[in-house]
C-alpha cells in the first residue's frame, strides 16, 4: 500500500516537472494534428510570439480556457526567430504548456498560407477548430478578450 | 446563435479587406505628421515613377530585422524617381515607444534618408487594410497599387533572401514590365490601433 502511494505520488511529481517538448513544425505538421482531434476535441489555435506583447498578454487565459475543458484543445505555435527556441521553451513551461509545442520552421509565406490563407501575417493569431467536423469555426488577427474566445468555444463544442 | 455567427462572418470580412491590386492610392491628401514637425500627404511623398509606402514602427523585431532593407531600398530607388515614406500608426503607441520624438531618435539612430511619418488616427492603415509592421505597398506613377506584401522572405538575414519581392517589383515597375508576383505575405508585429 505503502509503496504504490509512493508510486503515485512520484508520477504525479514527475509529471509536474516534465518540460515541455518543443518541437520544430512546418504547416502541415499543425494542421495533421489538429485534424487528429476531429470528432474528440475542438481545437484552439494559437500563433504567438516573444516578443509580440499581446501574444504574451493573452497566453495565460488562453492556456486556463484549455484545463478548463477536457474537450477544448489549445494548440500553440510560436512564430519566434531559431535562436529563441530556449527561450520559448522556458516561457512555456513558466505557463505550464504540457506536454509539447510547436515552433515554426518553415518560411514566412508558406507558413502562414498553410495555415490559413485569410491569415495576412499579423500576431497573434486564433482559429477555433469544431469539435464535431474540424471546420473552421471563427478566426482573428489581434489580441481579443476571453469574452470572444469563450463564444467560438462553445459554438465549437456544439458543432 | 445566429446574430453571432453573422458577427462573426462580418468580423471575418473586414479584416480581410486589404486594398486589391490595381486600386487607387486611398487618403491622398490626408495631412501627416512627419518627425520634422512638418505637415505631409502622400501626393507629397510621390515620386515621378511611383510611391513606396511602409507602414512600420520602432520597436517591432520583425521592422528590426528588415530595416536594413529598407536602407538599401532607398539608396538604390530614391534616386530613380521612386518617392518613400514609412508611416507608424500605432496610436496605442504615440504617447510612448512610438511618439514623434522616439520616431525621430529613432529614424536618426538608422540613417533614415526617407520621411517618416505619424498616421494620426490609422487612418491610412485602415485604409490600406494595413495589419502589421512591415507592410509594403507599392504603387506606380499613375497611384495604382502594383505590389504588396513583404520586402523579402527572410527577415533575419539579407544575404539568404531567396525572393527579393519588393526589389523585383520595382525593377520591373521601372522598366514597365508586367509585375510577376504582386503580392506576398510575411510574418509581422500587429499595427496597435487602440
Amino acid at each position: 500500500m505503502r509503496i504504490s502511494l509512493l508510486f503515485i505520488v512520484l508520477f504525479f511529481v514527475l509529471s509536474s516537472c516534465t518540460e515541455v517538448e518543443l518541437l520544430p513544425a512546418e504547416s502541415i505538421d499543425v494542421i495533421k494534428k489538429i485534424e487528429s482531434y476531429k470528432g474528440d476535441k475542438a481545437v484552439i489555435l494559437n500563433i504567438w510570439a516573444l516578443w509580440c506583447v499581446p501574444c504574451v498578454e493573452e497566453f495565460p487565459m488562453i492556456v486556463e480556457l484549455g484545463k478548463q475543458n477536457n474537450e477544448l484543445e489549445v494548440v500553440f505555435v510560436s512564430a519566434d526567430f531559431e535562436e529563441q527556441y530556449e527561450d520559448v521553451k522556458i516561457f512555456l513551461n513558466k505557463q505550464g504548456v504540457k506536454p509539447f509545442s510547436y515552433i515554426k520552421k518553415e518560411k514566412d509565406e508558406a507558413f502562414i498560407e498553410g495555415i490559413n490563407s485569410k491569415w495576412s501575417g499579423s500576431l497573434p493569431f486564433t482559429v477555433v477548430f469544431s469539435k464535431k467536423s474540424g471546420s473552421i469555426v471563427d478566426s482573428w488577427e489581434g489580441k481579443e478578450p476571453e469574452s470572444r474566445f469563450e463564444i467560438a468555444v462553445n459554438i465549437a463544442l456544439n458543432s | 446563435m445566429k446574430k453571432i455567427i453573422s458577427v462573426f462572418i462580418f468580423l471575418s470580412i473586414l479584416s480581410g479587406m486589404e486594398l486589391e491590386i490595381g486600386s487607387t492610392m486611398p487618403k491622398k491628401k490626408l495631412e501627416l505628421n512627419d518627425i520634422e514637425g512638418n505637415k505631409v500627404t502622400l501626393s507629397d511623398i510621390k515620386g515621378e515613377n511611383g510611391t513606396l509606402i511602409i507602414f512600420s514602427c520602432n520597436t517591432c523585431p520583425w521592422v528590426i530585422k528588415w530595416e536594413d532593407r529598407y536602407l538599401d531600398i532607398a539608396n538604390k530607388y530614391i534616386e530613380k524617381g521612386i518617392g518613400m515614406v514609412a508611416i507608424n500608426s500605432n496610436v496605442a503607441r504615440f504617447e510612448n515607444v512610438d511618439s514623434i520624438e522616439e520616431m525621430k531618435k529613432h529614424s536618426d539612430k538608422m540613417n533614415y534618408n526617407f520621411t517618416y511619418a505619424q498616421d494620426t488616427n490609422a487612418e491610412l492603415a485602415y485604409a490600406f487594410g494595413a495589419t502589421k509592421t512591415p507592410h509594403v505597398y507599392l504603387f506606380n506613377r499613375k497611384n495604382e497599387l502594383v505590389y504588396r506584401g513583404a520586402i523579402d522572405d527572410n527577415a533575419r538575414s539579407a544575404k539568404k533572401v531567396d525572393e527579393p519581392f519588393l526589389k523585383n517589383a520595382l525593377d520591373q515597375l521601372l522598366v514597365n514590365k508586367q509585375i510577376k508576383k504582386t503580392t506576398s505575405k510575411a510574418i509581422g508585429c500587429s499595427i496597435k490601433f487602440n
